[in-house]
C-alpha cells in the first residue's frame, strides 16, 4: 500500500461525498484503494501493476525463516470502497467493453439499480507477512492480502465488478484465470463463480449480489425484516474467493480471497440500541474483527523478498495476513468472525487464559448464520459443546475446517489490565524465537495464533455491549421433503470422487454435465457420506442455500447432532467415517451450482460435482436425460474393462 | 493456431519451467527402441498427456488406452505437432520396447506422437513420483493408484492439469484444452462472443445456462 500516506490528507474527504453510508466510508477513507478514481482502473492502466517483479525461483526450504512473535498488529482487512462503475452495469454482458461472457443477470429489474457498487481488481501486490520478513509477492483483490472486506446490507443490492488484472504471463504457481464465488450467497448462477466459468486477463465480470434473504418468491417484502425474502434466512459473515477449477488452491494461496459482511437491523454493524438490534459487538475493526486463518511456508530469495511456497500446508500461522500478531483489547466483549481459508488444514481453536486454563468462547453464528441460542464453549462446564468429536479431541476447542466460519464472542471484561490471553491451535508451527512475554504454563509458542493484550477501557472507547441475548433468531420450519439423494465422498483408484446412489464409479467435476437435477422451489434431503474406508476429512460445501443437519452418523451408526453443528450451515465437515443427513431448499433462482470438498487440494483434484436447479418440468426432464452422461460414459468404460479382463 | 505455424513451431519452455529438475532427463526407450531424454525430447516446450500403464494389465489400463485412442482421433490435427501422448510402463522389467510395440500394434495405437515408454525401473519410479506423487506414502507407494490419472503438461506455459481417464471424453478434451497455449486477448474476445450467442439461446430454451452446446 505505498500510496496510503500521500493521498490520505486530513480534511480532504468531504462529508457530502460520503453521504450514503458514512460508517462504511470512514473505514474506507483510511484505506488506500479508495483514492483510485474508477477511470484509473481500466485494464490498460492496470497493466502498470505488472511492473511488480514476479518472484525469483527459490528452492523449497526445510522450514520458513524464523520470526519474532507478537511484533505486528492484528488489524481488520481494509474495507472496499463503494464507487460508481464505468461503464454502467448491464443485464446482458457488455462484451464490447471487456466483460466476460455470462448468462444474463436474473431478476435484473427487481434488483437494479444496485445500491452498492464495487470495482475490485485481482492483481499482483506486495505484502509483508511479518516485519522480520521481506516483501512477499501476492495476488490480491486490489493487490491486498487478504482482499478488502466488502460490505452489504439486506435489502440493498450490490454489484461487484471483478477485474482480472493478473499478469498475462506469469512465472508464479497461480493460474491467471479467475471466477469469483461469494460463499454462500443466495443469488443467480451467473454470479456464483461456477468453477468452469473462469475468465482470463483483461476481462472483467459483474456479479450481482442482491443481498436478500432466501425465499424471495414465497415471502416477498414486508415480512418484518429488511428487504425481501424470509428474514429468518439472515446471514452475516460471507467470504469471496477464486474458484478456478484445478487451480483454486494455488490462487487462494497467492491471496485471492476476502471477507464479505452483510448487515441487517438485527445485526447493524454498530452497537447502538436501534430497533431490533441484538446489540452484539459490532464496530468493524474496533470491536468486530474478521479472523482469517491460513498457514503458509515462506522462502527467502536473493532479492530480499520472502516468497510464498506452493504447498498444501505451511509452517507459519497467519491471521489476517500477519504471522503471530498481537491485538490490544479493552475489558469488554469482542466479536471475531473466524474464517479458515485453508488451503487444506483443520484448526482446533482454544482460548488460553493467563493461568494456562481454557477460556470461554461464545459461539453465536456458524457459517454466517446466527445460532438460535448462543453456545458457550470451554473445557469446564461447557466442554460438552466442543465440536471436536474425533481425534485429536481438544477440550474446549472450536474445530474449524476449511471455509467454515464461526462467529464467536470473547468477553475480556473478566480479565485485568495487563493480562495476556492467547488463541491456540493444536498443530505446532516453526517460530524460531521465544515469546517476548512469559507464556501461560503448558503453552508452546509454536501453537499460538494470536496474542490478546488486555488494557483498561479508555473513556473514548465504545463501552461494553449488553449481555449476549439468550435468543438470537428463530429458524424457519422446513417444508416436507420432495426428494432424497445421497452423495458419497470417496477415494477410488487413488482419486477423489463424488458418488451418487447408483454410481458404480463416481463422478468427477464436469462443467458441462449436471450430476443431479432439482426442480426449483422444492426441498431435498441429502445424505452426505464419508464412510467408505476413508482416512480423510472432507469439509463438504454446498453452494446457494443454507442447510439444516437432521442426523449425524459415525460409521453408519446414528449419533446425536453436536449442538454446534445443529445450526444452519453451508459446510458440513465430514471426518473419516462420518455422515450427515441434511435438508435444504432450492428457491428463487435456477442454474448451475456445486457441491464439493472444500479442502482445496481435494476440490482441485476433482472432488466436486455440478448440480442444477431447473425452472420448470420440461427443463428438469431435459436435465435428467443428461445427468446420466458421466455414469453412462463410465459404464461404457467399465464394461470395456470387464470385457478385456 | 494455424497449421503452418504448427509445422514451423519451435518448442520454447516457459521461463519458469523447472525443467529437468522436476521432470528429470532420464533416458527412456520408446516402442521403436529409440532413446529419448524425458525432459529435453519429450516435455520441453510441448503440451503432452502422460499416463502410466503396463502391457499385461487387464484392469484399468486397456480402458485408459481405449480412451486415449478416442481422444487421439479427436485431436488428430495437433498430434505429433504440439501435442503428444506418453504412456509409461510401470513394469519396465517385463515391458521391453518390443513388447510395447506389440501392445501398441495389437490395439491400433502405434500412432504418430504417441509414445509407449520404458526405461530403468528407478528412473520410471522417480518420474512417477514427480508427476503423480501426492506426498502421501499410502498413495505413492501403491502402483495401481496412478493408473487412471492423466497428467496434462504444457511446458510452454509451465502449467499442469489432470484428468481422470474414466471421466467423459468430452471432459478430458476440455481439460486438455485448459492447458492449451495462451491465447491473445483478441482471440479470447472472439471466443467469448461466440459462447455468448449459445448461452443466450440456452437461457431462452431451458430457462438457464446449461452448457450443453459444442
Amino acid at each position: 500500500m505505498p500510496k496510503k500516506k500521500a493521498k490520505n490528507r486530513p480534511g480532504e474527504v468531504k462529508e457530502a461525498t460520503i453521504s450514503r453510508r458514512s460508517v462504511l466510508k470512514i473505514g474506507a477513507a483510511a484505506g488506500a484503494a479508495g483514492v483510485l478514481a474508477p477511470s484509473m482502473l481500466t485494464s490498460k492502466e492496470a497493466l502498470g501493476f505488472q511492473t511488480i517483479a514476479e518472484p525469483v525461483r527459490c528452492v523449497t526450504p526445510t522450514n520458513s525463516p524464523p520470526h519474532h512473535p507478537f511484533v505486528d498488529d492484528f488489524t481488520a482487512p481494509t474495507p472496499a470502497v463503494d464507487q460508481p462503475l464505468t461503464p454502467q452495469p448491464t443485464e446482458f454482458p457488455n462484451l464490447g467493453a471487456g466483460e466476460a461472457d455470462r448468462a444474463p443477470h436474473p431478476r435484473w429489474t427487481q434488483f437494479t439499480p444496485a445500491f452498492f457498487t464495487y470495482d475490485i481488481s485481482a492483481q499482483p501486490g506486495l505484502h509483508q507477512f511479518h516485519s522480520d520478513f521481506g516483501q512477499t509477492y501476492v495476488w490480491g483483490f486490489n493487490g491486498q492480502y487478504p482482499g478488502p472486506t466488502i460490505f452489504g446490507k439486506y435489502g440493498k443490492s450490490g454489484i461487484v465488478r471483478f477485474r482480472n488484472n493478473l499478469p498475462t504471463t506469469t512465472t508464479t504457481f497461480g493460474r491467471n484465470e479467475i471466477t469469483i464465488h461469494l460463499h454462500n450467497g443466495h443469488h443467480g448462477s451467473e454470479s456464483d463463480g461456477f468453477a468452469g466459468d473462469f475468465f482470463g486477463t483483461g476481462f472483467w465480470k459483474d456479479n450481482l449480489y442482491p443481498n436478500v434473504y432466501a425465499g424471495i418468491d414465497a415471502f416477498g417484502g414486508n415480512t418484518g425484516g429488511d428487504g425481501v425474502g424470509d428474514p429468518r434466512e439472515k446471514m452475516g459473515s460471507f467470504w469471496y474467493h477464486d474458484h478456478r477449477a484445478e487451480f483454486t488452491l494455488p490462487n487462494n494461496v497467492l491471496g485471492l480471497n476476502g471477507m464479505y459482511i452483510v448487515y441487517d437491523s438485527t445485526d447493524p454493524g454498530n452497537e447502538s440500541s436501534s430497533a431490533g438490534s441484538l446489540q452484539l459487538p459490532g464496530l468493524y475493526g474496533v470491536t468486530d474483527f474478521p479472523l482469517i486463518l491460513v498457514d503458509h511456508t515462506f522462502c527467502p530469495t536473493a532479492n530480499r523478498r520472502t516468497e510464498l511456497v506452493n504447498a498444501a500446508g505451511g509452517d507459519k500461522f497467519i491471521v489476517n495476513g500477519k504471522i503471530q500478531p498481537k491485538l490490544t483489547v479493552r475489558r469488554r466483549k469482542y466479536r471475531f468472525r473466524i474464517l479458515n481459508t485453508g488451503p487444506t488444514q483443520t484448526y482446533d481453536l482454544t482460548l488460553i487464559k493467563p493461568d494456562g486454563s481454557v477460556g470461554t468462547m461464545v459461539v453465536i453464528a456458524t457459517d454466517a448464520n446466527f445460532l438460535e441460542h448462543p453456545i458457550p464453549v470451554d473445557a469446564g462446564a461447557n466442554a460438552g459443546n466442543s465440536n471436536s468429536t474425533t481425534a485429536p479431541i481438544v477440550p474446549g476447542a472450536v474445530r474449524v475446517s476449511v471455509a467454515e466460519r464461526w462467529d464467536i464472542i470473547i468477553d475480556f471484561g473478566a480479565f485485568n489490565a495487563g493480562d495476556k490471553l492467547y488463541l491456540k491451535e493444536n498443530r505446532t508451527m516453526f517460530v524460531g524465537n521465544p515469546s517476548p512475554d512469559p507464556l501461560p504454563p503448558g503453552l508452546n509458542i509454536g501453537n499460538v495464533l494470536l496474542q490478546f493484550n488486555v488494557v483498561n477501557t479508555e473513556l473514548e472507547f465504545p463501552p461494553d455491549t449488553p449481555p449476549i441475548p439468550a435468543t438470537l433468531c428463530t429458524y424457519p420450519t422446513l417444508p416436507p421433503t420432495d426428494n432424497n439423494w445421497e452423495w458419497q465422498f470417496v477415494l477410488k483408484h487413488g482419486q477423489f470422487r463424488v458418488k451418487r446412489p447408483d454410481d458404480k464409479v463416481g463422478c468427477t467435476f464436469d462443467p458441462d454435465h449436471s450430476a443431479h437435477c432439482i426442480l426449483q422451489g422444492t426441498c431435498e434431503e441429502w445424505l452426505i457420506n464419508n464412510n467408505i474406508a476413508s482416512a480423510w476429512t472432507h469439509p463438504v460445501h454446498i453452494h446457494f442455500e443454507e442447510f439444516r443437519t437432521l442426523k449425524r452418523f459415525v460409521n453408519g451408526v446414528e449419533v446425536p447432532v453436536p449442538p454446534l453443528l445443529s445450526g444452519r450451515k453451508d459446510v458440513s465437515r465430514m471426518e473419516p467415517g462420518q455422515g450427515a443427513l441434511i435438508k435444504m431448499q432450492f428457491r428463487d433462482y435456477s442454474g448451475r451450482y456445486l457441491i464439493h470438498c472444500h479442502n482445496m487440494a481435494h476440490e482441485d483434484n476433482f472432488m466436486m460435482v455440478r448440480w442444477d436447479i431447473c425452472p420448470d418440468q420440461a427443463s428438469l426432464d431435459s436435465c435428467i436425460a443428461d445427468q446420466q452422461v458421466c455414469e453412462l460414459e463410465m459404464k461404457a468404460k467399465e464394461s470395456y474393462r470387464e470385457e478385456v479382463a | 493456431m494455424d497449421r503452418r505455424e504448427l509445422l514451423t513451431k519451435t518448442f520454447e519452455p516457459h521461463p519458469a519451467s523447472p525443467g529437468p529438475s522436476r521432470y528429470t532427463n532420464a533416458v527412456l526407450r520408446n516402442q521403436n527402441n529409440e532413446a529419448v531424454k524425458f525432459y529435453d525430447d519429450l516435455i520441453r516446450g510441448k503440451q503432452c498427456v502422460v499416463n502410466f500403464m503396463y502391457a499385461e494389465c487387464h484392469g484399468s489400463c486397456p480402458a485408459v488406452t481405449q480412451t486415449l485412442k478416442t481422444i487421439y482421433r479427436q485431436l488428430k490435427d495437433r498430434m505429433c505437432k504440439d501435442l503428444f501422448f506418453y504412456s509409461i510402463t510401470t513394469k519396465p522389467e517385463d515391458d521391453t520396447p518390443a513388447a510395447l510395440k506389440h501392445y501398441a500394434q495389437a490395439r491400433n495405437v502405434d500412432l504418430a506422437g504417441w509414445y509407449f515408454l520404458t526405461g530403468e525401473p528407478d528412473d520410471i519410479e522417480t518420474i512417477r513420483f514427480r508427476l503423480f506423487g501426492m506426498d502421501h506414502p499410502a498413495f505413492d507407494s501403491d502402483l495401481t493408484l496412478h493408473s487412471s490419472y492423466l497428467r496434462i503438461i504444457n511446458d510452454g506455459r509451465n502449467s499442469w492439469g489432470m484428468a481422470q481417464a474414466f471421466a467423459s471424453n468430452r471432459n478430458i478434451l476440455r481439460r486438455i484444452a485448459w492447458q492449451d497455449p495462451p491465447k491473445s486477448y483478441a482471440e479470447r474476445v472472439v471466443e467469448a462472443r461466440a459462447r455468448q450467442i449459445l448461452i443466450e439461446e440456452e437461457v431462452k430454451k431451458y430457462g438457464y445456462r446449461r452448457d450443453v452446446m459444442s
